[in-house]
């Protein structure tokens, strides 16, 4: 590891050994960020795109299936994931500045902010629940049982929000370990591009739930 | 004919589309050629000419060669794309039936397919068709998706489980070929065949008053036999199920629960499928057979008790 | 620029440190440590190559076997040799492990992780861990596949069809699935590091119209690789779910449509096929040139021929599906977009046959190879444009002659390529030559063999016998004992290599830096590479492929 100059300021990069330049590691780390992106994508666009062909195929079972889901708690956490991504841009705004106990608070807000989601979330699975509306459960009667393409419909809001939410959880212990790093000292000196690169993952996050949340709670309203 | 010789190299044509499609791809077999072996001659050629220490002309002119480029990116393309239109008319004709086609309804189930002709005659696995006659057939599945594939007609349609699909065609040649079932459905996927007989228009009549009312053949009803999973149990395949044997059972003696015995005939074989917890067996067995009533159909049943009242003869000489 | 020798000279003297072949070198990526541990924590992109390598040919073995199971119980029609059940495990054995585990990683995980860096002139790929974490990533999916389709059995066939899958098979199938679908994320990774590396890492003056075609033909696989994989990852994440727990969407039980899944699945699989394809073209770009002594004819027009098929094939997965109840109307459409597939194909056919036209070849055992591939990719791809054509399809589809094509297209193309670019490449992954003459002799085998295996296919599917058939009707042995005696042949081309490339591992001659005169930056670096792959920057010649003897090129002027 040999520090180039650029890192002798307040924030910068070390380059590592098989990079050329730092600006050339910086690229690579943010293309690839944006390759993977590009790939999560794709992921949830067929999983989208299953949900419309299914609203074609079936429409009054997607309706009255939708209109099981829990539209305010939907709602509101979108809200919860707007302000999230608000407190991840302020970190990143931050860590350019190099004021690193701020941002570092702006990092837990983001966390926090996500796990009110999933909370949330768990809450309305756990409505669902209540409303007899898990299909999948062998043992529990579904309570629209006397329409069977519904059932398409629920599972693959399950699947959508599991997911989304697989990714959400994934994105908070890496945020959990990240804070925690960030936290010590000389951390923008070596690392800074590295919350810029986080920071991409959880816009993404969220983007993934702003379309997720028309999809499948607004349009089938 | 189904005797065919150990080496045939062209496959019957009963139909006059299935001429057409050998003509399409007898055409595209001529363009083929026409562009692979002047492909395959140069670089033979360019091998030997042009080995290293070879004295040739190596000398190259350095003119642009976009015009080649463009040339040999395109002409193959375009001759190709003659039989693209072709193909899709001949595609498109064999979707739409003409509206005096006969109807016959096909259904594919693991591991057999099973034929109803528009008068209501069925049969299992084979299909008796009348030749000058358009032929539709709407065809489904019971269960996993199969294919029936008519390779003398050129023709195959998938059977898909949630839905009817349908193909057409006007056979104009007798014969006896094969048909299959060419999507893969499973463990005896292969045995999923049988013969498709094209016959003369009084030669179908005739069999359908006087064969196809009453087919009971062996192979039909074996047929039935293992795809309603009857064999699984009884034949001893399913390890840790005590099912009686059936080869042999009718018309044999059968001590009941209740100390009556009482003969294995038609109805008792009948009753027993549609209700197997009824006169229940001696011996203290426990009972396990689900029942078939609502889950086979009447004609089904006739041919597996039919089957059932043969099965002594088969069980002793060959097995299928 | 006018002679092989005086280029030779030049590349020595850019170099100095180009060590002689007959001097010991310690330090070379192979013996700079031997610690077990320095091999499966290494992060050298040619160590993990080689970690690939020997991965994929043990998978290649596995499907091998399976597939001379296959050929032998074909041997006699009515299945006495192995029952309905087996073969049907056989065929999905050997399906599974071949396209998942050997064709889709072939090629670019052990030449593209090898030769990348080295052609761009980069010290390492852009994420040498994550290149690490990929082949723990591919590893851990194909073992635990192969644990379910070997010891456990699955007859689903590599396709895993619906509700074949997840609702009437008895068989292994959710282990099967959970192990490809941890494959999928090797690739994307795989495709991800290449994409990046190819983008952030080239040297100085290495710009895009100076890249190899291999390189091209890496970046428009890595490009399938991100934009393909994650649609075959949805599909069976939901076929998993709709197995275990009975939460899917293609069940029709439920009012699911089973023909869904087959569009998810060859979104992913068709474009999967030029995975397994452009690669190998680009294995035969650079071996054509080298062995012609010419540049290659039409650079441009290859480099995006490349992007072109990458692009097209997003567009043509309808084809699989004429005669499943599809749309009259989309079914015109994917035929038609097939036809097109074949422009970019034709414009690789003709630049290659072109190159060699008054070159000054060498016919040593890449060479072969690449002729081979081109011969038997101009067959499998024509035979393609049948299938393509509504009417013939439905007559030959499902049948041996879909058989035949994709074997032409994946035997005769991808495996093909690998062997020769095995071969071109070898002096400079081991340091070693490798035996010239049994390499032509089993060249010649494999090549003979597999003409004779897969030819009589064709015959077969046109006389109309499905596939995946373990029983089939009698008039059909004739071709099929013949197309088995043809599998024994192409069985003994495949075991010659294995020994005598081993063989040459510890006896083989020391191989020079350049051993082929051959162009390109992975030329000019010491044979076996030291680790970080040059002694300085290297120096990026103005013009690809710059070989004596000079070829028309109509984009020179922008270079």
């Amino acid at each position: 590891m040999s520090a180039d100059p650029a890192a002798a300021g307040p924030v910068g990069v070390t380059r590592a050994e098989h990079f050329a330049t730092v600006g050339q590691q910086r690229h690579a780390a943010t293309l690839g960020m944006w390759a993977w992106l590009l790939t999560e994508l794709l992921l949830f666009a067929g999983l989208f795109l299953t949900a419309l062909i299914l609203r074609l195929l079936h429409p009054e079972a997607v309706q009255a299936a939708a209109g099981h889901l829990k539209f305010w708690i939907g709602a509101a956490n979108t809200v919860v994931l707007l302000c999230s991504s608000l407190t991840m841009s302020a970190a990143i705004e931050l860590s350019r500045l190099g004021w690193q106990r701020m941002m570092v608070g702006c990092l837990v807000a983001t966390a926090s902010l996500g796990a009110l989601f999933l909370a949330l979330k768990g809450y309305e699975y756990y409505a669902d629940y209540e409303e007899h509306m898990m299909p999948f459960l062998a043992r529990r009667p579904y309570a629209l049982a006397e329409q069977p393409a519904t059932r398409l419909f629920v599972n693959l809001y399950y699947v959508a929000t599991a997911l989304h939410a697989v990714h959400l959880l994934t994105g908070i212990a890496i945020l959990v370990g990240l804070t925690w790093k960030a936290s010590r000292p000389g951390f923008l000196q070596r690392h800074q591009n590295w919350i810029e690169v986080y920071g991409l993952y959880w816009h993404f996050i969220d983007l993934i739930w702003i379309i997720a949340f028309p999809v499948l709670y607004v349009v089938n309203r | 004919m189904k005797a065919q010789s150990a080496l045939a190299l062209w496959p019957p044509a009963a139909s006059a589309t299935a001429v057409e499609t050998d003509h399409i791809i007898l055409g595209f077999t001529v363009l083929t050629l026409l562009l692979t072996v002047p492909v395959f001659l140069a670089i033979t050629y360019f091998a030997l000419r042009y080995r290293q220490g070879e004295v040739a002309d190596r000398t190259t002119d350095g003119r642009r060669s976009v015009l080649i480029e463009i040339s040999w990116m395109l002409i193959p393309y375009v001759l190709t794309l003659f039989f693209f239109g072709w193909g899709a008319k001949l595609f498109i004709d064999s979707r739409h039936p003409p509206p005096d086609a006969m109807v016959v309804e096909a259904v594919g189930r693991q591991w057999m397919w099973k034929f109803q002709h528009p008068t209501g005659q069925s049969e299992i696995n084979d299909l008796h068709l009348p030749i000058d006659q358009p032929v539709r057939i709407r065809i489904t599945s019971q269960d996993v998706i199969h294919a029936l594939y008519l390779p003398a007609l050129r023709l195959q349609i998938a059977a898909l489980p949630d839905r009817t699909t349908e193909i057409w065609f006007k056979a104009d040649r007798t014969g006896t070929f094969r048909l299959y079932c060419s999507e893969y459905c499973g463990t005896d996927h292969s045995v999923m065949d049988g013969n498709l007989t094209l016959m003369t228009q009084a030669a179908y009549q005739d069999w359908l008053t006087h064969g196809g009312a009453q087919q009971s053949n062996v192979a039909a009803g074996r047929a039935i036999y293992e795809s309603y999973g009857c064999a699984g149990c009884h034949d001893g395949a399913v390890a840790g199920v005590k099912a009686p044997a059936l080869a042999g059972l009718y018309g044999r003696a059968v001590h009941l629960a209740d100390g009556r015995t009482i003969t294995a005939d038609a109805d008792y074989i009948r009753a027993k499928i549609l209700n197997p917890n009824a006169n229940r067996l001696a011996g203290g067995g426990k009972q396990v057979m689900p029942s078939f009533a609502g889950v086979i159909p009447a004609d089904d049943l006739d041919r597996l008790v039919g089957y059932l009242k043969s099965y002594h003869r088969v069980a002793d000489g060959e097995t299928r | 620029m006018s002679s092989a020798g005086s280029l030779q000279g030049e590349a020595a003297a850019r170099d100095p440190h180009t060590p002689s072949p007959t001097l010991d070198r310690p330090d070379d990526y192979l013996h700079a440590q031997s610690t077990l541990r320095s091999w499966f924590l290494t992060t050298d992109h040619k160590r993990i190559a080689l970690l690939y390598l020997a991965s994929i040919t043990a998978f290649f073995v596995v499907g091998a076997v399976a597939a001379g199971f296959v050929r032998l119980a074909l041997v006699v029609p009515d299945g006495a040799i192995l029952t309905n059940d087996t073969y049907n495990k056989a065929f999905t054995i050997h399906g599974v492990v071949m396209v998942w585990f050997f064709l889709i990683p072939s090629i670019p995980a052990t030449f593209g992780n090898f030769l990348i860096p080295l052609m761009i002139g980069a010290k390492d790929l852009a994420f040498p861990k994550l290149n690490l974490a990929s082949w723990y990533v591919f590893m851990t999916g194909a073992l635990f596949t192969l644990a379910a389709v070997v010891l456990g059995g699955v007859d689903t066939g590599w396709t895993f069809y619906a509700p074949l899958s997840t609702a009437f098979s008895n068989t292994w199938v959710l282990p099967a699935l959970i192990g490809v679908t941890i494959t999928g994320f090797s690739s994307i990774l795989t495709g991800l590091n290449f994409v990046v590396t190819i983008h952030t890492m080239r040297a100085p003056g290495m710009t895009w119209f100076r890249l190899p075609i291999f390189v091209w033909t890496h970046y428009a696989t890595s490009l399938i690789f991100l934009l393909a994989t994650p649609v075959i990852t949805l599909a069976l994440i939901l076929l998993i779910a709709e197995r275990a727990f009975h939460v899917g969407v293609f069940d029709p039980a439920y009012g699911g449509d089973p023909v869904l899944f087959q569009h998810l699945f060859w979104f992913y699989s068709h474009p999967a096929v030029y995975i397994m394809v452009l690669p190998g073209m680009g294995v035969i770009s650079e071996i054509v040139p080298a062995f012609a002594q010419k540049k290659l004819f039409g650079y441009r027009f290859v480099a995006y021929a490349a992007i072109g098929l990458a692009s097209v094939t997003f567009f043509v997965w309808g084809h699989h599906m004429f005669v499943n109840g599809q749309s009259d109307l989309a079914s015109l459409a994917f035929s038609a977009l097939s036809f097109a597939v074949a422009v970019p194909s034709a414009v690789k056919v003709y630049n290659w046959t072109a190159t060699i036209h008054k070159g000054s070849l060498r016919l040593d055992t890449p060479m072969l190879y690449a002729m081979g591939y081109i011969g038997l990719f101009v067959l499998g791809g024509l035979t393609g444009l049948y299938l393509a054509t509504l009417a013939i399809n439905q007559h030959i589809h499902a049948t041996y002659f879909v058989v035949a094509h994709f074997h032409y297209i994946m035997v005769g193309g991808t495996v093909l390529a690998f062997l020769g670019g095995l071969h071109f490449w070898w002096p400079k992954i081991t340091g070693r030559m490798y035996s010239e003459p049994w390499g032509r002799i089993s060249a010649l085998f494999i090549f003979i063999g597999f003409n004779v295996t897969f030819f009589p296919q064709f015959i077969l599917g046109y006389l109309g016998m499905p596939r995946r058939y373990a029983t089939y009707p009698p008039e059909f042995q004739l071709l099929n004992v013949l197309s088995s005696a043809g599998s024994t042949i192409l069985a003994a081309g495949y075991l010659f290599p294995m020994v005598y490339l081993v063989h040459s591992l510890w006896f083989g001659r020391r191989a020079p830096g350049n051993p082929w005169d051959a162009k390109g930056l992975e030329w000019e670096t010491a044979s076996p590479p030291p680790p970080h792959n040059f002694a300085g920057v290297p120096r990026v010649p103005e013009v690809p492929y710059d070989y004596p003897i000079q070829a028309p090129e109509t984009g020179r002027q922008h270079t």
